[in-house]
């Protein structure tokens, strides 16, 4: 089914993906264990990383609708610069076109 | 340790104003109403222990105990959340520790006249829940926000993450109401009334109790600016290939002069560097990414949008270039509740042991940012080498004044200190090295704390130089108000107040 | 013998101790039920950890610190709540450990002699009669299936459905509903031979040892009856049978647990379950603890509220519900009955402010308290067990809600 079994909560192995860095699930960075022997790490099962991965991020979206109404996306704030610059370019093409005709 | 002991009869006083469940004698009461997270000599805390906690609900009762401790000579320590970064809520010479975190009360919302009026124990967080149903907000936004109460705030006159925008603790407190340290319960504000924001009449005794760290007296209600819930937020994290574009791509986006502008935090390379080590936005950054800037946006839609477009082009144009909505919107959401975590802490070799945080917050002008932030690296890169217990966490600079983020800025660098290890000699240690990063605040025009306090060792012995003249009216202030020296004595450097006569 | 004890205890849970102790930020104090109530830092998960750095460096025992942990419904607030866990938990394997910590000291306590008077009467009360002393009601083991009276259920098969204390003996019609919800999906199961108590409330109030004889009861009777699958429907039995059972048989644990609301969101989706009778209320959905804050269960639930017909859902969502708790949890209202009740008052007002009238729970435990607290508000609002609007959508007749 999909429940709980102690057999699934093993992580999977880590590889290196940065120096001090490994990863065991895609897109969630792990500290290089042999940098943890003075503070020993703990046995996490694997819904316990989940969660917090989960966690972490629906706080994070929580903090913004607390602090505001909505929030104004900088890549889309980007697009519609170049779309205005492409706007102008093409205003100035044309103006000077018509100049010349 | 405390110079005059509690004796049963006094006890029984207490007992009698706040109620016997409400006097702790206990010692894990005691031992938890001691440190704050500023860096502790964990090694000496059986030295800062209160004599005894009272938990008061009302005004009335806190001006009494007060009273009752100015009768006897008994020292008082206010403490709110306990979350500050120095050492306003530390008993120096035990006493009474009146912990106000009972007086959470919402006592008048007021939307015509834009109020909000509260007793100080209460959060700001768990305010802005309560109050978001009237479509307002109290935008005072530490990086503790979730966890500092408005009582801390005043007492240490904090400062806000949005202040650009919404002005920091000092400006959004309207009026507050404190007990002195003889018991008399005043109000005070910019002159009269509890909400009038601008006044002319007498002195503006708002600010002498903004900001004391308990040793003028305790707030017990304050009421507080409400602004219109923002429509809007704007956050974007610009990257760039060295800390001089960056400090100078700063200087411009702050000069731009745009309204909603909240706040911009420059980060430097060796900030850039530690942030590698555990935080998902920074570890898969390209080698060339050297240094950030964060900005962020409060207000109408129709004013954050083009202003966005603006402080976009701005930062492009000074060499940023934009991190995307993923790092900028994750990072600035975790900025309301940035503390450091004890697991960034490295040993020289990498590997990671737990350490507190000292969070250096002096205000530096622009035009000094490069010189301080490099001798402050070369201080603490000497003591990391020598003692091995230490670890450089790098600088924020944040903008610094209310309204105008432009001028001088907040100035942070972070240091990691390993605990467990610290004796005697490695705390003089931190002492010595928090003394040379205070000097080198003041040989370039600076100012201790922008928002913590000069209440930490290393700090408090520098308040008479960088008062100059002022320090002799503080301490003639301090002793008209205060003829026992029983609020929060140790202070400041406000014992010299006393030793003249 | 206490001394050895304490010394073993302080050096195991001492690093994590300066985890929060070299931090002193206490994010978790405004999440914590208790904290808000009572606004003593005594009662502060951040206390909870000084006190251990105190026992290491400032000669404090086991004696001086015992009574403050009683403080704590083991909600698990705290500990999601902490930047340590939460930013950096799972980057270092490493997170803020409180609810252990809060249950080892309990455990400390009772071994080294210092018990808390309710609690040990709770215990000694379960051992005897091998289900909880729950309150108002007749326990006797003979009757634990009661409940299942008239629903024909076989002993035993693949999947076992666990019924606990408080559901077998008080609200009753939360099993019941349940059962007759699983059936009417085709979904096969079974009871057990003798249904023990899970042993997870006397483990919360420090007795270890007397915890792992009902789990053993458990696992041998799961055995004995070739189960493979255990469905719960009280979340603390879920955290009992994925955390204290995982650790007393470590690898030899090889069932399979799946909470109710998983399985029931799940069978919705894939149409083995229907629901088409409306159901006309206005409803909100109380996160209980440990399916929210200690395990983050909190989508099913909220799936199978959006499928039923003709609710209007009112939902607060799940972070802000890390503040929440009906006090009911982690032997709490045993020992500190006031405060408890205090803590659901405060979290049935919530309800009333959102103008709902019924608060759905999806935990047996805390449906008493709630309930009580709802009949004292003007608006009456009445606390139902999510499988009791599941049965009722489903057009099932499990004879209404029933204690």
């Amino acid at each position: 089914m999909f429940g709980f079994q102690l057999k699934g909560q093993r992580p999977p192995k880590p590889r290196r993906v940065k120096e001090g860095v490994v990863m065991r699930f895609d897109h969630v960075y792990e500290i290089d264990p042999d940098r943890m022997s003075i503070i020993k790490q703990q046995e996490m099962p694997v819904w316990d990383t989940q969660r917090i991965i989960a966690n972490r991020w629906e706080h994070l979206s929580w903090m913004h609708n607390h602090f505001a109404d909505s929030v104004i996306s900088g890549e889309e704030l980007e697009k519609e610069i170049e779309e205005s610059k492409k706007k102008i370019r093409t205003t100035k093409k044309s103006t000077s076109r018509r100049k010349k005709r | 340790m405390s110079s005059v002991a509690i004796s049963e009869p006094v006890i029984d006083e207490l007992r009698a104003i706040v109620g016997p469940t409400y006097v702790l004698t206990s010692k894990t009461a005691r031992y938890n109403r001691t440190r704050v997270p500023a860096p502790f000599p964990v090694h000496r805390w059986s030295e800062f222990l209160p004599d005894i906690v009272v938990l008061p609900e009302t005004t009335e009762q806190v001006s009494e105990v007060v009273k009752l401790a100015n009768r006897l000579k008994i020292p008082v320590v206010p403490r709110a959340g306990g979350t500050g970064l120095a050492d306003g809520a530390v008993p120096l010479r035990g006493g009474i520790l009146v912990d106000i975190k009972r007086m959470d009360k919402i006592l008048e919302i007021d939307l015509d006249n834009r109020t909000v009026t509260l007793q100080p124990g209460i959060n700001m967080l768990k305010l802005n829940e309560e109050i978001l149903k009237y479509g307002v907000f109290y935008p005072d936004d530490p990086a503790s926000y979730p966890c500092s109460l408005v009582g801390g705030r005043i007492g240490t006159s904090g400062f806000s993450l949005i202040a650009g925008r919404y002005g920091h603790t000092r400006d959004l407190v309207i009026s507050m109401q404190v007990v002195l340290p003889t018991g008399e319960i005043i109000e005070v504000g910019d002159g009269g009334g509890r909400k009038i924001r601008k006044s002319s009449t007498g002195f503006h005794l708002k600010h002498l109790f903004m900001g004391h760290q308990g040793t003028l007296g305790i707030c017990t209600e304050a009421t507080l600016e409400l602004v219109p819930r923002p429509e809007a937020e704007f956050a974007a994290f610009f990257g760039y290939k060295d800390f001089e574009s960056a400090y100078r791509s700063t200087g411009a986006l702050t000069k731009s002069g745009l309204a909603t502008l909240a706040s911009v935090v420059l980060f430097d390379e060796r900030k850039i560097q530690y942030l590698r080590r555990d935080d998902e936005a920074y570890i898969p950054q390209p080698r060339n990414l050297k240094s950030v800037i964060a900005v962020s946006m409060y207000g109408a839609v129709d004013e954050v949008k083009p202003a966005g477009r603006r402080l976009m082009q701005i930062a492009k144009d000074t060499g940023g270039k934009y991190l995307g909505d993923e790092v900028s919107q994750g990072d600035w959401a975790s900025r309301h509740d940035r503390y450091a975590t004890p697991l960034h802490g490295r040993l020289l070799d990498r590997r990671v042991v737990p350490m507190c945080w000292h969070c250096e917050d002096a205000s530096i002008n622009y035009s000094n940012i490069p010189n301080v932030m490099r001798e402050w690296h070369e201080i603490a890169d000497r003591y990391i080498k020598k003692y091995g217990i230490f670890d450089d966490w790098g600088c924020f600079f944040y903008t610094n004044a209310a309204y105008k983020p432009w001028g001088d800025y907040l100035s942070e660098i972070d240091i990691g200190i390993w605990e467990q290890k610290l004796n005697d000699k490695t705390w003089k240690a931190w002492v010595n090295c928090k003394r040379e990063i205070t000097e080198v605040t003041l040989k370039y025009n600076g100012s201790i704390t922008a928002c913590h306090g000069s209440t930490r060792e290393g700090d408090a012995e520098y308040v008479p130089e960088e008062m100059g003249g002022g320090f002799e009216v503080m301490k003639r202030i301090k002793r008209v108000l205060d003829p026992n020296n029983i609020m929060n004595p140790g202070k400041n450097m406000l014992d010299n107040a006393y030793e003249e006569d | 013998m206490s001394d050895d004890l304490q010394q073993k205890f302080v050096k195991k849970w001492l690093d994590n101790a300066y985890g929060c102790f070299s931090s002193g930020h206490k994010f978790c104090r405004e999440v914590c039920p208790v904290m808000q109530v009572t606004r003593n830092e005594n009662h502060s998960p951040t206390a909870f950890h000084a006190n251990i750095v105190a026992m290491n460096n400032n000669g404090l025992t086991v004696a001086d610190v015992a009574e403050d942990y009683v403080n704590c419904t083991l909600c698990g607030a705290c500990e999601l709540r902490c930047p340590n866990t939460l930013f950096t938990g799972d980057f270092y394997r490493n997170r803020t450990e409180t609810v252990k910590v809060v249950k080892a000291m309990r455990a400390l306590s009772v071994k080294s002699g210092v018990e808390q008077p309710n609690w040990k009467r709770w215990v000694e009360a379960t051992i005897d009669k091998k289900s909880e002393p729950v309150l108002d009601v007749p326990i006797d083991q003979d009757r634990v299936a009661d409940w299942a009276k008239e629903l024909d259920l076989p002993i035993g098969g693949e999947t076992i459905l666990f019924c606990d204390c408080e559901a077998a003996f008080y609200r009753t019609s939360v099993p019941k509903a349940t059962a007759m919800v699983l059936k009417r999906a085709g979904f096969k199961f079974g009871l057990m031979k003798e249904q023990w108590c899970c042993g997870g409330p006397a483990a919360e109030m420090g007795y270890v040892e007397q915890a792992r004889e009902f789990a053993e009861h458990n696992l041998s009777d799961w055995r004995a009856v070739g189960a493979k699958r255990i469905i719960t429907l009280d979340p603390h039995d879920y955290i009992t049978f994925t955390e204290d059972y995982p650790a007393y048989f470590k690898n030899g644990y090889d069932m399979e647990i799946v909470h109710i609301t998983e399985l029931v969101a799940e069978l919705i989706k894939e149409k083995k379950l229907r629901l088409k009778k409306p159901v006309k209320r206005v409803v909100t959905y109380h996160d209980p603890c440990r399916l929210n804050k200690r395990k983050g269960i909190y989508e099913s639930p909220r799936e199978i509220l959006r499928s039923i017909p003709g609710l209007t859902f009112k939902d607060v969502d799940h972070v802000t519900q890390w503040s929440y708790c009906s006090g009911a949890g982690g032997g709490f209202a045993v020992e500190r009955p006031q405060i408890a009740e205090e803590i659901s008052r405060r979290r049935m007002s919530r309800a009333a402010e959102l103008d709902v009238d019924i608060l759905v729970s999806a935990c047996v435990w805390s449906e008493r308290p709630l309930t009580a607290r709802g009949k004292e508000l003007d608006s009456k609002i009445e606390v139902r067990d999510l499988m009791e609007l599941v049965a009722e959508a489903a057009g099932l007749d499990y004879g209404g809600v029933k204690t």
